[in-house]
């Protein structure tokens, strides 16, 4: 069990261990190290061929997540029968994106990215943002797993959904 | 934005067994998998390696030219037979040599960037860099660097136009040697490209652009391997360690781009190295 890592880009430069080591504090943080999970970071062609093909939207995006479990509630964290169902689903991470958000906003990258799985997990854990009330419960989960992984690290990392609000 | 995918993530070296989620179908397409590589590539027109299956070995093999091999026709003093096959084969490796030539891209080999310097040995090319005090030395051959069942892929292309004809790239095994200055032992990386990754347009799996296999110390400037130090296979390996020696590879300018650019030169080698051996065996078959 764990996180299987995989970078199919050449354009932004990942520490993956770093990568590694920040997706396993945010596992802990939701009490979900026992269940696999695929990160793949991808660049901006790459996401924008998934992202019209499952969201007939033919624009780059920072990630996409796919579930295994499609009908999760909120917050309720799945009970697998069998050891092959200790899977969460796999998160499509957008780093050129990321990266040319970072560079506009001037963010650091991992803690850019880090926000951006953990948006990336809420999503594999039945969170949605699709009605106002939706969207609150995902904020006030994903503040509470930054405000944790801030207070184990040191950093100051603030949800995506907060600077995404005057998008909606 | 969330359509479930579910399919099965793992399949690399390390992690075959531990990610395997196999509870649910798969669904017709996935997403993108399969890595489109910007190396540089050509398209197919090796007839006769596809002949030969592979040009390795083969069941069946035409045998065009045996009838006569017993009765030369010709002769040029040489001592050697010349039939009317030699002379087929000759005029077929000439059409061979002329389509090859037209669609090499360039003649000279494709610079990497980094600071790389680039040293040929027949078909093994070594190429050096010296970052802060160590030594990076990356070794490859061109021999068996194509993927087999680029085949398969080389069939269905038979039914397109030959501008859609699927396009050869050769994706090599390759050694990372990093010595430094005071130590007498290298750290030696054994590398390969995963081959999920190059064969197909679409799949199940996403594997890394390149992959570690084993590391082990080797004496520094020995050819030998040596058998008896410690071999770390990354088929087992904590994954943590492995993306901390992935790291250390990036830190010395081998990463994606290297290993695209790896690709690039290497394909581009394989296939001067094949235009010259068909040259050379029209010129054995001619005997000139």
């Amino acid at each position: 069990m764990g996180v299987v890592l995989r970078n199919l880009q050449k354009v932004v430069s990942l520490r993956r261990a770093r990568l590694r080591k920040d997706i396993d504090t945010l596992r802990h943080i939701l009490g979900v190290h026992k269940f696999d999970m695929g990160i793949i970071c991808v660049d901006n062609r790459r996401i924008q061929q998934i992202n019209n093909m499952y969201r007939k939207k033919n624009v780059p995006t920072d990630v996409l997540s796919f579930p295994f479990y499609e009908d999760l509630r909120p917050g309720k964290l799945p009970c697998p029968i069998h050891r092959d169902e200790l899977n969460l689903g796999d998160i499509f991470l957008g780093v050129e994106f990321v990266m040319k958000q970072c560079q506009e906003d001037s963010l650091d990258l991992h803690g850019a990215l880090t926000i951006t799985m953990a948006h990336g997990i809420c999503h594999l854990l039945g969170y949605r943002h699709e009605t106002e009330e939706e969207w609150t419960e995902m904020l006030q989960r994903e503040e509470y797993i930054l405000s944790e992984y801030n207070r184990l690290t040191g950093s100051h990392l603030q949800p995506l959904m907060k600077r995404c609000t005057q998008d909606r | 934005m969330l359509k479930s995918v579910l399919r099965v993530v793992g399949g690399a070296v390390r992690v075959s067994s531990a990610t395997a989620s196999t509870a649910r179908a798969l669904p017709l397409s996935c997403p993108t998998l399969g890595a489109p590589s910007s190396a540089t590539t050509r398209p197919f027109t090796r007839s006769l390696w596809m002949l030969n299956n592979n040009g390795t070995s083969s069941e069946y093999r035409p045998k065009l030219f045996s009838s006569k091999a017993l009765n030369p026709s010709v002769s040029c003093g040489c001592g050697g037979l010349h039939t009317e096959g030699d002379k087929a084969f000759s005029n077929f490796l000439s059409d061979e040599i002329k389509e090859e030539k037209k669609i090499q891209k360039n003649k000279s080999l494709p610079k990497m960037s980094g600071g790389w310097e680039l040293e040929m040995n027949g078909t093994e090319a070594k190429i050096t860099r010296n970052v802060a005090g160590e030594k990076i030395i990356v070794t490859f051959n061109v021999n068996n660097s194509i993927p087999p069942n680029f085949e398969e892929e080389a069939d269905q292309g038979q039914q397109k136009s030959a501008e859609e004809e699927p396009e050869i790239v050769s994706t090599p095994n390759f050694v990372v040697e990093v010595t430094k200055q005071a130590t007498k032992h290298s750290l030696v990386f054994d590398c390969h490209f995963p081959e999920d990754e190059m064969s197909r347009g679409e799949g199940e799996e996403e594997s890394d652009i390149f992959a570690i296999r084993e590391v082990s110390f080797q004496p520094e400037g020995d050819s030998e391997w040596k058998e008896t130090s410690y071999t770390l296979n990354t088929d087992s390996l904590d994954w943590a360690l492995y993306d901390h020696l992935m790291d250390f590879l990036a830190d010395r300018g081998v990463d994606n781009t290297f290993a695209d650019e790896l690709m690039e030169l290497s394909t581009a080698v394989e296939h001067q190295e094949y235009i010259k051996f068909l040259e050379e065996l029209q010129g054995f078959v001619k005997c000139n």
